[in-house]
């Protein structure tokens, strides 16, 4: 973005070039950074988005409107159903509504027909009470954001269509939602962990502890990636539960994950272990651990953070990746990919493009990201001001 | 109309369409010819006296021993050459049908010494000009039809059968382990068109055996015995094994039987087709110059003269050459939720679809394992609470209306209702959807949710996961267990899903490893049932079931091996080998029916829908493909539809 800044014209909105040189000194590195971040917009609103999808996920019991196994039966490979304010009729209704489905199997093509029946009027309901779950395995709980209901409480809606079982693609969605940007989190928790921990050891100590660190990252950068995720997936056991193949799945693609941050942790550890601040901190003899964590630390994790967040994508989309191909995430619990298992289908292209949506959802998350990853590059060094 | 006298309906082939009236199928649907119920009549019989074949024999450009100068057609025929009755109207000699290799079986059948009516009861000669049981069921006589030839001219004789049945079944080389109906029997030749098989006790069902399974029993004795030790000696035969980079002569003759082997393009067939070219993707077949059956204006058959089969694995694709006409006959590899896809290609034209019906008794047969390692297992299995607890959870009419489109029919595993051993009782014994029933039967045995998992427990307090392996081919089986595990999950029963593929199953199945498994339902008509009545009985291990491997090791080596059963399946084990001896019918209906009784009653295994539609494409070109059909194993699918007389018009698009 350095270059961007430099083709700034002089009477640009730019917030930091708005402010005088010397009020510049007076500020703190988090307030540097912070107004540096504001200026990628798109950063920006890439930021909002993640902490909306990851608001979503974390309460997407509260979210959905359907847990994940209800089933629909009577709109089997429904399509996606119209949020309405107007009666066929053109009577408005201030509360929006739906139109239940008819089915109908045509007799020629067998395929499923779906009619809207003008008298199945279902009104959507906010901060309804809906069906019954329990948000974390804690809380009971029956409060959804929305549900669609008529007064004898039949009703349904399902805003992105159903699968062929009749489940709300919507709702499975946010479910998988929490599932795959957990799981890219927790990845790249792992990966930072591991990442600084090998990177700070190699930079600090250097020598053999180094050399050995050095081996090792280039021996599994050379190994492919993919083949290897899927032959450690594929070998974790068969009676394992969901929700330990999860764990499972989440380490096996956080332990090929944290060399590339290892080598810039150790690149910053050499360069920084003769700056001035590090040999004043070891004169007055601070402790190794006070030097690493108190003084090194702080100058560079605005780095690792980045270099971090640049790789969620990596994790999401591996994740995403193994379960498309049945070897990752394994139902009942479901993830982006599992959702896009379903979808591998000629039939699904040709008949049921709504199954395709958990896709558009993978590609949203991993673009905001990249760009929040690189809105975060920019901030991270705001000394670095380039043209100004 | 053809000129020559209808057969009238036999009393079973009324009892078959008021069977199938009652399954959905109306009789005018069924439109098939009267003489697919009847035996073959001959060119005499109907007075036929002029024959013709293709002009594509001659136009010289086939460069495969068997098509090189061929006498006129009336010397490769036999004596009196068999008829065959097409769909409706005759055809046309000519053309080129594309298939992918899933659909071969179906598009040109074997030849046996017996075939199948399409009523799917009685048998009729093929091969045979007639064949006699002996009243003691000691001896099965056949006389062959006169001037039958492979395709390679060498003529057709009762030494062909003999070969494979003396010197291949009852080889214990070739087989280690052969069938059960096969043992200690021989073929015997009294002249070159007339021979007996011979058993140590009496075989009636040996009948069946030869309809459904035949083709295997006869092979080219003139080609094969060069690469057998009793005809071939040991240099050669070692010269031979090393040519053809195979480890031992009896893979050899595998491969080369199975066209597995670049060389199969030498074999000789009785089939409609001769395989002429072959490589891993592809493989071209011709039509046969000395097929033995023509249509009733004299044309030999098949109509269809060349074959140009492709490798297809994948079913997704399958399905879309299907549905746009890349091939002109696809069934196999189709499944039922594929029809609405299918159906789109029809608007065009290029394609039309035929919903057949599946014979399969249940699409997925559920089999717990019985002689599971894990003791605590077995005995829950064994429970028959248990078992009819799993199969109440099932909402089999959600199954029909979601997977089937609401056009199966919710079904236990009993025998098709074509079948004289039918009984409607059986197909709906455990069938209704009472979750709430099946809670109070696990509460009774004493598996209850302990530690509030939502998931019931072991009665001893362990922790209770069933995992059910299974292969995902053929029937809606992946589908319909997603379902299944929510349906049980709702009982609290955790059942964990794990897909293999074919060899795993195969390997993990006849090891009996497998807590759970499941195939579905064939062997269920007259043909098979009587024959192999594995749903009910454990006598053998297969590939397809993983129920009762002790048990079934036990019965097959006499009490040497495995685990004796309880008194129950010793029963049905008796009960098995007394209705394989019988020789009077009615015998062997009362024991098959008393074992389709006690099975219903135990629920060996537990079904969930079946007798279900089937999707048949077939390009727009193709014709004489029956609109309404049976598919299946037992009538090897299109048996009775003589495929040979299926012929191509290039004019109807």
């Amino acid at each position: 973005m350095s270059e961007a800044v430099l083709e700034r014209p002089p009477d640009s909105q730019d917030p930091i070039a708005q402010v005088a040189p010397e009020e510049l000194d007076l500020l703190t590195p988090k307030q540097l950074a912070w107004r540096r971040f504001k200026r990628h917009r798109l950063a920006l609103v890439s930021g909002g988005v993640l902490i909306f999808m990851y608001f979503v996920a974390g309460f997407a019991e509260f979210f959905a409107p359907y847990a994940t196994t209800y089933r629909n039966v009577t709109a089997i490979n429904a399509p996606p159903m119209d949020v309405r304010f107007f009666e066929h009729d053109g009577t408005f209704h201030f509360r929006p509504f739906v139109y239940g489905y008819d089915l109908h199997i045509n007799e020629e093509t067998w395929a499923r027909e779906y009619s809207e029946n003008p008298e199945k009027l279902y009104p959507l309901r906010f901060f309804a009470r809906g069906d019954p779950y329990e948000l974390w395995n804690l809380f009971d709980g029956n409060l959804h954001l929305f549900i669609a209901e008529d007064e004898t409480g039949a009703g349904y809606i399902h805003f992105l269509g159903t699968d062929q079982l009749g489940r709300d693609v919507l709702s499975r969605v946010i479910y998988g939602g929490r599932i795959s940007l957990s799981i890219g989190m927790l990845g790249i928790g792992l990966t930072l962990i591991l990442g600084v921990f090998f990177g700070g050891f190699a930079g600090y100590l250097g020598g053999w502890v180094d050399r050995i660190v050095q081996r090792m990252i280039e021996v599994l950068q050379s190994l492919p990636t993919l083949p290897l995720w899927m032959a450690l997936t594929a070998a974790l056991p068969a009676h394992w539960s969901s929700l330990r193949i999860y764990f499972g799945v989440t380490i096996i693609l956080s332990l090929f994950g944290w060399t590339a941050l290892a080598r810039q942790v150790r690149g910053r550890f050499l360069a920084l272990r003769n700056e001035d601040f590090v040999i004043a901190a070891r004169l007055i003899g601070s402790g190794q651990n006070r030097i690493i964590f108190k003084h090194m630390m702080p100058s560079f994790m605005s780095h690792t953070i980045t270099t971090a967040t640049l790789a969620v994508p990596g994790v999401i989309l591996g994740e995403t990746a193994l379960s498309f191909l049945g070897i990752g995430i394994r139902p009942p619990i479901v993830s982006w990919g599992v959702l896009m298992e379903q979808a591998q289908n000629y039939q699904v292209i040709s008949m049921t493009p709504w199954i395709l949506y958990p896709g558009l959802f993978v590609v949203i998350a991993v673009m905001a990201f990249n760009v929040l990853g690189d809105g975060l590059r920019d901030a991270a060094d705001p000394y670095n001001t380039g043209g100004l | 109309m053809r000129g020559h006298k209808r057969y009238p309906h036999s009393l079973l082939n009324a009892v078959l369409l008021a069977t199938l009236l009652v399954h959905n199928i109306s009789a005018e649907e069924q439109e098939w010819p009267e003489e697919w119920y009847a035996p073959f009549r001959t060119a005499s019989e109907i007075g036929l006296t002029t024959f013709s074949d293709s002009p594509r024999l001659y136009v010289g450009d086939i460069d495969h021993p068997n098509f090189q100068n061929l006498p006129p057609l009336e010397e490769r025929l036999p004596k009196d050459p068999i008829v065959v009755y097409p769909l409706r109207e005759t055809g046309h000699h000519g053309g080129i049908a594309r298939l992918t290799q899933h659909d071969l079986w179906q598009f040109f059948q074997w030849e046996a010494a017996f075939t199948i009516s399409a009523d799917m009861r009685t048998f009729f000669p093929n091969l045979a000009e007639w064949f006699e049981l002996s009243e003691d069921g000691l001896t099965l006589t056949i006389k062959l039809r006169d001037g039958i030839k492979w395709s390679d001219g060498v003529p057709l004789t009762s030494h062909d059968f003999a070969f494979t049945f003396n010197d291949l079944w009852n080889n214990d080389e070739y087989s280690p382990e052969t069938y059960r109906i096969v043992e200690g029997s021989k073929v015997v030749v009294v002249d070159d068109l007339l021979f007996r098989y011979e058993f140590p006790t009496p075989r009636p069902l040996f009948i069946n055996f030869v309809a459904q399974y035949g083709d295997f029993m006869i092979d080219a004795k003139h080609f094969m015995k060069d690469f057998h030790p009793y005809y071939t000696d040991k240099d050669e035969l070692d010269q031979r094994i090393k040519d053809y980079e195979a480890l031992n002569w009896t893979q050899l003759v595998n491969d080369i039987r199975r066209e597995g082997s670049d060389d199969s393009v030498e074999v000789p067939t009785l089939r409609a087709f001769k395989l002429v070219e072959r490589s891993s993707m592809k493989r071209k077949y011709l039509r046969n110059p000395y097929y033995p059956k023509v249509d009733p204006e004299g044309r030999q058959l098949p109509y269809i003269d060349q074959i140009n089969m492709e490798t297809v694995e994948n079913a997704e694709i399958m399905a879309a050459m299907a549905s746009t006409a890349q091939v002109d006959f696809a069934a196999f590899a189709l499944r039922t939720q594929d029809i609405p896809l299918l159906k789109l290609g029809e608007r065009n034209g290029a394609i039309k679809v035929h919903i057949w019906q599946r014979l399969h008794s249940s699409d997925v047969a559920i089999q717990p394992n019985y002689n599971y390692e894990d003791e605590r297992y077995r005995e829950l299995y064994w429970d028959i609470r248990f078992r009819a607890a799993l199969s109440h959870a099932i909402n089999r009419d959600e199954l029909n209306e979601i997977i089937y489109f609401g056009r199966g029919f919710p079904r236990q595993v009993t025998v098709h209702p074509s079948s004289s051993f039918f009984k409607e009782e059986w197909e709906k014994r455990y069938l209704e959807y009472k979750p709430e029933y099946s809670k109070e039967l696990l509460d009774e045995i004493g598996a209850v949710d302990l530690d509030g998992d939502g998931y019931r427990e072991f009665p001893d307090g362990s922790r209770l996961t069933i995992t059910l392996e299974f292969y995902d081919f053929e029937t809606p089986k992946g589908i319909t267990m997603e379902l299944v595990q929510e349906y049980w999950r709702q009982i609290g029963i955790d059942l964990r899903l794990k897909l293999v593929d074919g060899n795993l199953q195969r390997e993990r199945a006849v090891a009996g490893e497998m807590q759970m498994t499941l195939w579905h339902a064939d062997r269920v008509t007259d043909i098979l049932f009587p024959l192999f009545p594995d749903w009910w009985v454990a006598r053998s291990i297969s590939w397809d079931r993983g129920m009762w491997n002790d048990w079934s090791r036990w019965y097959m080596k006499e009490g040497e091996a495995g685990v004796e059963p309880p008194p129950v399946m010793r029963d049905l084990q008796q009960s098995v080998d007394n209705m394989w001896v019988a020789m009077d019918e009615a015998e062997r209906h009362r024991i098959g029916q008393k074992m389709l009784a006690i099975g219903s009653e135990n629920l060996w295994v537990i079904g969930t829908v079946g007798l279900a539609p089937h999707p048949v494409v077939v390009s727009s070109r193709l014709k004489g493909v029956p609109e309404k059909g049976i598919w299946g194993w037992d009538n090897r699918w299109t048996l009775a539809n003589h495929p040979a007389t299926w012929y191509i018009d290039e004019g109807a698009r």
